[in-house]
């Protein structure tokens, strides 16, 4: 049971003075199962003049917000405290995958929040290649959870890592001729490669443990917020697998909203009005908390 | 089964409703009727009715195809129409609030979750919204057609932006006007009530100014297909025509960018599609949206019709489900069936298809680019296997369609009376507050097919349309919201909410109107004096030539084998030309286009006149020596030019709009002076009074010259009157005067404060003009010179204020995104 220390900041440095910008954050949390948020906040600078919470379509945290006064940079800083729990031991949920498809395929009225992940979306839009690709995990018969799992480490193993490969805007198929990418790629790539099969998958945005214990390799991708994809499974649940890493997350990843793909839930958008060239930089830093540390400052002094 | 004609029965008897109008028209008589028909014609295209077709170079602004003969419905079944189709329009605007609310629907297996979670339209972030008056769909429009056997069907619903009810409008005018005896004996009934519904229903919608709400029409732009219809219905309905770039969200509610500041918006007439309203929470790659608009109606602060979100109904694979959504939410039975229409999602469905694809039509579910509409009977035996595979490989992306046999209906064509396939579009409005049901357009635009044997009713194919005639039992109602015919309409509020994109283009009409006719003006001049066999004896035409350096239009060195007379072909006729004539005057109808809601017909027709007066030509060498040709056109041209000017003077009111094209028209003259000045006389020529004299005639300066000096030349007296002269209304000093006048009118600014106007017309005032013509020892009149420059700086900074101070929302709009 981990104690994790969340800090998120996105400056954005204007060449010149942007008068306006309309914004979207998923930053703050969404309740998710093994997670327990002691606290989460979201400080913006400058102090918008229009700050909204609401619900989205998919019941994560939304924050709306504009700026109205000329500024030259605008700094977004998530910070949040959170216990995350183990996830339960692998599922051993042994049903054939076929069967999971043609339960998707059956419309049934309490499957529908897991059918609507089924679908193409504005950046899962696969194509044949894609498809086959992802085809050559799923034989006759063999249980999902089996499937996925190797599909998870073909594409570890398959594709390079490279922040310099893509952006913001690149489709499957570039991603699948590059073959490479970062967390976004491989989570847009696994999701495409599973609702082609007719399975229910969502993207997750979240966040990776930045310092690893003693000893233990730093996971990839740990220095920006993180993505992973989540695979629903009959009678067990959405299941996660994260393919930048190869593993099924336990208490190093901390998830905070879900959707279709990215465009659901990137963690900063913006509109901004004029403002020149602009420069973004972005740290996340997730330290575990020396909880018996902190516990002992808290004793009363004598 | 035969076809089924609307006017006539099988044995060929004439159908009651279509008795009275056809007895008229055969009084006419087909000569008569190609007569009136022509002024008709005549008076569409100086309307400048058009209509974009996408993809085709030429397309832009193609002329609209309208027929002498309405179609006629027999009114007892029309009133069949009107209920089936307000029962329809009901059904959808119930079927949206379940889909973007509770979605019941879907948990009850009434409407297959696919068409909704699989499309681009169902916009998630709508989901939840509360709508004034509760209302999604406010406008609905229905394309109906006949089979062979007399039913009528719905053959595709329009719950996006519905086009054509201003095309309607235009017809119905039209139509009226070519044939008013006809029109008034019919009976018909009027169209106007309709329209103040839909004004009604609008203002109805208004969440905070209820007394006074501001209604845009909010329209994607110039390149829009229908676009002439959005210019059109703004002036009609009196709203302000807008693109996004117009409108801005502060505290999450809408304003319109205008001269005189901010003004909030209260309900937005949307004629764009709606994934392109939000860069923000909608599609971001759009160029064309308003960021923070979503959240501007998610706070209640806008009302939009429709509604962000009535787009994904446009599917033809509802129509399948209506029967059953209809009982289920309406607990009555359909009344207008829609075509037979099956998607390939449902497995009974998909079998009907693959068993009869050779009779269906195939089309795509979701909104698709890169898929056409397929028909069965068209294709190949490896063809159909072909279609067969992709509908099997991807079942939820097709529908099938059974191919109706379109009823026909007479069209007018080539003098005489042809049978064409034809569809009708049907046009229903929200009516003012909540659950008071729709309004139905008493008529509405049909369409014809562009051969008899086409069954393709399409104006993007080609096609035509007709205006639609229903008779009145009653006596008509003569309402009318249209200014009688023949005024200006021009903005009638004050002119403060004139926006500021709108005031950049008026400003660039100005200019480009004004450079066009100086150039004309120079050409016309040189023209006349290369037409005079003893040109080479005129020391003048290398000047004047030479002008035309300075106006950045003719470079010897660019072509040097070319003749003068070859030469001033290309400058004219040359569409090729960046710098030439023809590119000027089409600069000055792109920038008209773009603001022609706020101009009168009359200056539409002028501005249409403008392209006709010297027409184009790609290869314009061999054109050299028709010059004695080009001057009646060029004469032609200034006149136009002239007219432009006098309404532009006589019609426009003194708002800001005609401020801001009236100091581009004074930027630009003044500059234009300059450079022939600069041209003529800044280095003194050998023989300088023929010079002088054709500076005065391209000038337009040569009466008030002679009155005052008779006929002695000199240069000092010329630059006087063409620079100095205030009371000359050629001069540079009556420009200046004109735009400081403009520029105390407008709201101030911070750069127009300070600006250096008022010193340059006092040193104007100050200079003695015998010492600016002064020549020194070099042949060069050094004064005149630095005069000239100066006035030429003071010019460009007036004109960087203005384009600062009053259009800076020319500032784009960018994403920001952060890479995970």
């Amino acid at each position: 049971m981990a104690l994790y220390s969340i800090t998120h900041v996105t400056r954005y440095t204007y060449e010149e003075a942007v008068p306006v910008c309309h914004n979207v954050a998923h930053l703050l949390p969404r309740a998710s199962p093994g997670h327990e948020w002691r606290f989460a906040s979201v400080e913006i600078n400058p102090i918008p003049a229009v700050r909204a919470e609401r619900e989205d379509y998919f019941g994560n945290r939304q924050i709306f917000f504009a700026i109205q006064e000329p500024h030259l940079q605008l700094e977004v800083t998530a910070r949040g405290q959170v216990r995350v729990h183990p996830r339960a031991g692998l599922a051993t949920s042994s049903t054939a995958w076929e069967e999971v498809r043609d339960l998707c395929a059956t419309r049934g009225a309490e499957l529908l929040d897991e059918m609507q992940f089924t679908f193409a979306s504005p950046y899962v839009q696969w194509t044949e290649a894609v498809a086959a690709y992802g085809r050559e995990s799923f034989s006759p018969g063999r249980p999902l959870v089996e499937a996925v799992l190797e599909l998870t480490s073909r594409i570890h193993r398959d594709f390079a890592y490279d922040t310099k490969s893509t952006t913001v805007s690149t489709t499957l198929p570039e991603v699948m001729k590059a073959r490479s990418g970062v967390c976004q790629d491989f989570a847009h790539l696994q999701i495409g490669c599973l609702r082609a099969m007719g399975l229910a998958a969502r993207y997750i945005s979240g966040y990776l443990l930045t310092t690893p214990p003693p000893e233990k390799p730093r996971l990839v991708g740990a220095d920006a917020s993180h993505a992973w994809v989540s695979v629903w499974i009959p009678g067990v649940g959405w299941l996660d697998v994260d393919p930048t890493n190869n593993l099924v997350p336990s208490d190093k990843h901390i998830s905070i909203a879900f959707g279709r793909d990215f465009g659901d839930v990137s963690p900063l958008r913006g509109v901004v009005l004029g403002g020149g060239r602009h420069v973004i930089e972005v740290s996340v830093d997730v330290a575990p908390v020396e909880e018996q540390c902190r516990e002992s400052r808290q004793l009363p002094n004598f | 089964m035969g076809l089924y004609d609307e006017m006539e029965e099988a044995d060929g008897a004439v159908r009651s409703h279509w008795m009275m109008f056809s007895t008229l028209l055969d009084d006419l008589g087909p000569r008569d009727l190609e007569r009136r028909w022509e002024t008709a014609k005549q008076l569409i295209h100086d309307n400048g009715v058009t209509y974009n077709v996408y993809g085709d170079p030429a397309g832009m602004d193609r002329p609209w195809n309208l027929d002498a003969i309405p179609m006629l419905f027999d009114p007892a079944e029309w009133a069949r129409v009107e209920t089936a189709l307000i029962q329809r329009a009901q059904l959808l605007d119930m079927l949206l609030a379940d889909i973007y609310g509770p979605q019941r629907l879907l948990r009850e297996g009434l409407l297959p979750p696919e068409l909704v979670f699989a499309h681009r339209g169902f916009l998630r972030a709508m989901h939840g919204a509360q709508l004034p008056q509760g209302r999604w769909l406010h406008k609905y429009a229905a394309d109906i057609g006949r089979s062979a056997d007399g039913q009528l069907w719905v053959i595709g619903d329009r719950t996006q932006a519905p086009s054509g009810a201003g095309y309607a409008l235009e017809n119905r005018l039209v139509i009226s006007r070519a044939l008013p005896d006809v029109f008034r004996d019919c009976r018909v009934r009027r169209l106007a009530l309709f329209f103040r519904t839909m004004r009604d229903a609008l203002e109805s919608l208004a969440p905070w100014n209820k007394e006074n709400p501001r209604i845009v029409l909010l329209t994607p732009g110039p390149f829009n297909e229908t676009y002439f219809e959005h210019a059109y219905l703004a002036r009609y309905l009196g709203y302000t025509l807008v693109e996004g770039g117009d409108l801005t969200v502060r505290d999450s509610k809408v304003y319109l960018k205008t001269l005189g500041g901010l003004q909030q918006v209260d309900v937005i007439l949307r004629r764009q599609d709606d994934e392109f309203c939000d860069p923000l929470e909608l599609r971001t790659d759009s160029a064309l949206g308003v960021a923070g608009l979503v959240q501007a109606v998610r706070s209640g602060n806008v009302a939009l019709a429709n509604a962000l979100g009535t787009g994904l109904l446009e599917t033809p694979a509802l129509m399948m489900y209506l029967p059953r959504l209809c009982r289920h939410l309406l607990g009555e039975d359909l009344r207008l069936p829609s075509v037979g229409a099956y998607w390939c999602g449902d497995g009974a469905a998909r079998g009907h298809v693959l068993a009869n694809l050779q009779r269906m039509v195939i089309k795509p579910t979701f909104p698709n680019p890169h898929r056409e509409v397929v028909f069965g009977a068209g294709l190949s035996q490896e063809g159909l296997d072909e279609l067969r595979s992709r509908i099997l490989h991807s079942p939820c992306d097709f529908v099938g369609e059974e191919q109706v046999t379109l009823s026909t209906a007479p069209v007018f064509t080539a003098g005489r009376v042809e049978p064409r396939h034809v569809v009708l579009r049907a046009h229903l409005s929200a009516r003012p507050g909540a659950d008071s049901g729709y309004s139905v357009m008493p008529g509405g635009l049909t369409r014809f097919s562009a051969s008899a044997d086409s069954m393709i009713v399409s104006m993007q194919r080609g096609g035509g349309s007709k205006d639609t005639w229903i008779a009145s039992s009653g006596p008509v109602d003569t309402f009318s919201l249209l200014a009688p015919a023949g005024t200006a309409i021009e903005i009638s509020r004050a002119g403060g909410d004139l926006p500021s994109r709108v005031a950049d283009n008026l400003f660039w009409l100005g200019r480009y109107t004004e450079r066009s006719e100086a150039l004309v003006r120079l050409a016309r001049g040189i023209a006349a004096r290369l037409a005079d066999q003893n040109f080479d004896n005129s020391p003048e035409l290398s000047v004047l030539f030479s002008t035309l350096v300075h106006h950045a239009i003719y470079d010897p060195a660019m072509d040097a084998a070319l003749r003068p007379e070859e030469w001033l072909a290309k400058i004219l006729m040359d569409e090729h030309y960046a710098n030439g004539l023809q590119s000027a005057l089409n600069a000055v109808y792109r920038t008209a286009s773009l603001v022609r809601d706020r101009m009168s017909i009359d200056t539409w027709r002028i501005i249409n006149r403008i392209s006709q007066d010297l027409p184009g030509h790609s290869a314009p060498h061999e054109l050299g020596a028709q010059l004695n040709e080009i001057i009646p056109g060029l004469d032609r041209l200034i006149l136009t030019f002239a007219a432009f000017g006098g309404l532009v003077m006589e019609s426009m009111t003194r708002g800001y709009a005609w401020r801001f094209l009236d100091m581009g028209r004074r930027i630009e003259r003044a500059l234009g002076t300059i450079a022939l000045l600069r041209g003529s006389l800044v280095n003194e020529t050998e023989r300088e009074p023929p010079v002088l004299e054709g500076v005065l005639e391209v000038a337009d300066s040569s009466m008030t010259y002679r009155r005052r000096y008779m006929a002695t030349l000199q240069a000092a007296p010329v630059v006087d009157l063409l620079v100095a002269d205030a009371g000359n209304p050629r001069a540079v000093a009556f420009q200046l005067d004109r735009l400081a006048e403009h520029l105390h009118a407008l709201p101030p600014t911070e750069v127009s404060a300070g600006l250096p106007l008022h010193s340059m017309m006092e040193s104007l005032d100050r200079c003695d003009l015998r010492d600016v013509a002064a020549v020194d020892g070099q042949g060069h009149r050094p004064a005149l010179e630095q005069l000239l420059n100066s006035l030429s700086k003071t010019l460009h900074i007036i004109s960087d204020a203005i384009s600062q101070g009053y259009m800076s929302h020319t500032v784009t709009s960018r994403q920001l995104a952060a890479n995970g």
